[in-house]
């Protein structure tokens, strides 16, 4: 038990920040820990829609990261998953008044329905292929959602506005519920997602990443195991998806586009591809980002984050936590020696 | 005959439906709509084309996804405007550019330099970041003072909107007085020359493989031309821009095509040489660098050129108006420069549905001649099949990775500037081309030659047609309903075309089977 902990302080301790993290902010900022829990205005309520977004984009994130960091298939129709849980929820809340649990319903066959449609395709193309097929289909559900024939539902090009979000989680009013709502279901996506890669699937699925041919030789039916990946993937982003138009007043129709793909490429990139951790690092500090470029530098913001991106493939290939992995060690040890420097 | 028929059976089978669909689009409409749109769809087509042979080559020969093609086929536009809306800010911007091309067409001396240099460990690590500090520091100090005259995108009136306005009526454009003030001129055109070597240098020295390099004069060609091409840019700056100024449409047309072809397959070059190159171990991330390139260079254009859309005037030679217009037959075009030309009755936009399937077809003849004929496309063809074979028969296969990169991206950026005087130039045209492009070559095969015109061809025509018939409607049979395509069904349609034909052929209607 010890031992667990221990070995897992880091874990912990993040969580334990997480959890405080309104409360200390407010407590900066001169507003007791009651004010922060009757929700008053303030900094605690930015910073924690600012965590929220995070939270929202680690789970997207998490869903690419299991079918192209673990599984190794690079799909450039990612955002549809996401945007089809986004679209799907306000549709059924604000067109057909359904309840969250009953949305929630349709999310699931939604979303099994899609990773099969994507799984259709996967035993007959392979690789760039595979990326452009993903790309057409998402571009093509792109292209739906922008169309004006479903405008009555989906808002058009201006997007989906008017969801009426139930009282009890309202981010306006109740933000700090939705905040331990957001951070608890992405703690247990986290921990199903470690559990998945450490499992016997999750392991064939790695093996899959690393040598596709070599793991059927071993007499797996890799497709099996892509599809369960797929299904995973499919079923975390429509949450993300659900999340993210239960938080934010107005779904955009760029969340279908293949922006959206590449912000997750980014994030994943930024973080460190495979590694599940670096999905929450690498979403942090592109929010973080985002929205200090966005608000010192203005409209150039994604000239930087470009830069950003190119740098990172040039210079940091296995993301900030992949290369701490990777060097955590060496760290270690530069760190002991400069101690010792300083002991003599 | 049998055997014939074996091989070529997907070729004869999309035939048949390119046939059988045509004739029932013809079935439609009249017959000068028909032909109209047949025109259309070739020009899109060609435009498509040159950006999607380009790709094709570069995926072919190198294996990478070069994603930022589209918007090197912006560039290619934007350059374009640039030489003829306003060949003074072309002229001064001759020998900055050359400068900073120059250090890096010393390639092959800088790992010779480097083995004769020993360091020690930390040196060796910390030199090429000091080294690329340095160089990015003088650029930053000396390229802001180096007169150049340009447009002010936050100026209504000195905007490239209201240039490429002006230029369009014909009005004589305002040249800018330039003149150096805070650096003398040989001061920054030494400190720019130095800067790109230092950059360059300090960009290989983080390439470590050993290599062997034997210096020849071949190796100081390309700087040569560089800095002859800077030398005369300062030394005759008034005489080219009083010259360019004097110069009819049709040959400032001509020389923007040729500028924006060569500045396109000189950023291919140094693209390929300092970013991709050092990435062949890794495909996925030359992937993605591609990716955010594209998002630098939408971006960077946006900051120079600004965010509204603009047109580029047409040469002369296609702008013909006036009492004898629309032309009745080529002759009659020939003597009066019509825009427009009588084709069936119907009025065919000379330009835009006549000149670019020309040059499409000459561009289309000309590579497949390169690729066939000669060493060079032996090479590559063979590239294509196994390159680490190639290179185990003592080719330098890295030199020719090099020059198909550039050239893809010189076909990209001709494509760019034909494309401006009739699409317009906006920020996204390079995106949604890029879509149009993938989809063909999807469609065509990946990395077959024939399959990239076949593929670009099919998309321009089922685009054009079906705006064609948004229209005018599709009659269904037997009902009296009328369909109207709507816009959102001209991209979707060819992106479900092309998921269809990769599901049924995963290599494309051309592509080799592996």
């Amino acid at each position: 038990m010890k031992n667990f902990l221990i070995s897992h302080r880091g874990s912990f301790l993040t969580l334990l920040l997480l959890i405080l993290l309104p409360f200390i902010v407010g407590l900066f900022n001169g507003a007791s820990p009651a004010d922060v829990f009757v929700n008053g205005n303030g900094q605690s309520k930015f910073i924690q829609g600012l965590a929220i977004e995070i939270f929202i984009l680690t789970i997207y994130a998490l869903s690419f990261d299991v079918i192209f960091g673990i599984t190794g298939l690079l799909s450039f129709g990612h955002s549809m998953f996401f945007a089809v849980g986004a679209y799907l929820t306000g549709i059924a809340i604000k067109s057909f008044g359904l309840s969250l649990p009953a949305t929630l319903g349709w999310l699931v066959v939604a979303s099994v329905v899609q990773a099969l449609l994507f799984g259709l395709v996967l035993p007959r193309v392979k690789g760039i292929t595979f990326a452009l097929v993903t790309l057409g289909l998402g571009s093509v559900f792109h292209i739906l959602v922008m169309s004006s024939e479903f405008g009555e539902y989906t808002g058009a090009d201006v997007g989906l506005q008017g969801v009426i979000v139930p009282a009890f989680i309202s981010p306006a009013n109740e933000r700090l519920r939705f905040y331990f709502m957001a951070l608890t279901v992405m703690v247990l996506i986290y921990l199903l997602y470690q559990r998945f890669v450490n499992s016997p699937t999750g392991r064939v699925c790695v093996a899959i990443r690393e040598n596709e041919g070599r793991a059927q030789m071993l007499g797996y039916n890799t497709f099996y195991f892509k599809l369960a990946a797929l299904l995973l993937s499919s079923l975390t982003a429509a949450l993300a998806g659900f999340l993210h138009t239960l938080y934010q007043p107005i779904v955009s129709p760029n969340t279908a586009g293949l922006g959206y793909t590449v912000a997750a490429l980014l994030i994943l990139l930024i973080g460190g591809v495979g590694t599940l951790n670096g999905a929450f690092v690498g979403a942090i500090v592109f929010r973080l980002l985002d929205y200090g470029l966005r608000r010192y530098i203005g409209e150039s913001a994604s000239f930087i984050n470009g830069a950003i991106y190119v740098l990172f493939v040039l210079f940091i290939p296995y993301g900030i936590v992949g290369t701490w992995r990777l060097k955590s060690l060496q760290i270690k040890q530069g760190w002991e020696r400069l101690l010792a420097k300083f002991n003599k | 005959m049998n055997s014939f028929l074996r091989k070529n059976i997907v070729m004869l089978v999309t035939v048949l439906v390119m046939a059988v669909f045509l004739t029932a689009a013809a079935q439609g409409m009249e017959k000068k709509d028909f032909v109209i749109t047949l025109l259309r769809g070739l020009a899109v087509g060609s435009i498509t084309f040159l950006v999607a042979s380009g790709f094709s080559l570069i995926f072919g020969l190198l294996d990478v996804l070069n994603l930022a093609h589209g918007t090197l086929f912006m560039i290619g536009a934007y350059m374009g405007w640039t030489v003829v809306v306003r060949p003074d800010t072309f002229v001064d911007l001759l020998t900055p550019l050359a400068l900073i091309v120059s250090g890096f067409a010393l390639g092959d001396v800088y790992p010779l330099l480097a083995s004769r240099i020993r360091l020690g460990l930390s040196m060796k690590r910390i030199l090429p970041w000091a080294l690329i500090l340095v160089s990015i520091l003088l650029f930053g100090w000396i390229l802001p003072r180096f007169p150049i005259a340009i447009w002010d995108v936050e100026n209504y009136a000195q905007s490239p909107v209201t240039f490429s306005f002006m230029a369009d009526s014909g009005a004589r454009l305002p040249v800018m007085p330039a003149a150096f003030t805070e650096v003398t001129m040989p001061s920054a055109f030494i400190g720019l020359l130095l800067a790109s070597i230092i950059g360059a240098f300090g960009i290989s020295l983080f390439d470590n493989s050993p290599r062997t390099v034997r210096l020849s004069w071949k190796n100081f060609i390309s700087i040569a031309i560089a800095l002859i091409i800077a030398v005369v840019g300062v030394a005759f700056n008034d005489a080219m821009t009083t010259f360019l100024y004097g110069l009819s449409s049709n040959w400032l047309f001509f020389v923007a095509v040729l500028v924006a072809t060569l500045s396109g397959v000189a950023l291919g070059g140094v693209m390929e040489a300092t970013l991709i190159r050092p990435l062949y171990s890794r495909p996925i991330y030359q992937l993605m660098l591609t990716l955010g390139m594209s998002a630098i260079g939408i971006e960077m254009v946006r900051v120079i050129w600004g965010r509204p859309e603009f047109v580029m005037p047409k040469p002369a030679f296609f702008n013909g108006t006036g009492g004898a217009c629309p032309a009745t037959n080529f002759a009659d075009w020939w003597a009066n420069n019509c825009s427009t030309i009588l084709l069936l009755d119907g009025r065919v936009r000379v330009y835009n549905e006549i000149f670019i399937p020309i040059v499409g077809l000459v561009v289309l003849i000309s590579i497949w001649i390169l690729l066939q004929r000669t060493r060079l496309g032996m090479i590559i063809r063979a590239g294509v099949q196994d390159s680490q074979m190639v290179e185990a028969l003592g080719i330098n296969v890295r030199r020719v990775f090099t020059m198909v990169f550039a050239l893809g991206v010189g076909l990209a950026s001709l494509g760019g500037v034909l494309a401006a005087p009739s699409m317009g130039l906006s920020n996204l045209m390079g995106e949604s081309l890029l879509l149009n492009a993938l989809i063909a070559l999807a469609i065509g095969g990946l990395t077959s030659y024939p399959g990239a015109a076949l593929g670009s061809v099919i998309v321009g025509m089922i685009q054009q047609f079906i705006i064609k018939y948004g229209q005018i409607g599709i009659a269904i049979p037997f009902t009296e309903i009328i369909f109207k395509p709507t816009p959102p069904l001209v991209p979707a349609s060819t992106v479900m075309l092309m998921v269809i034909i990769l599901l049924l052929l995963p290599n494309g209607l051309l592509g080799k089977k592996e």
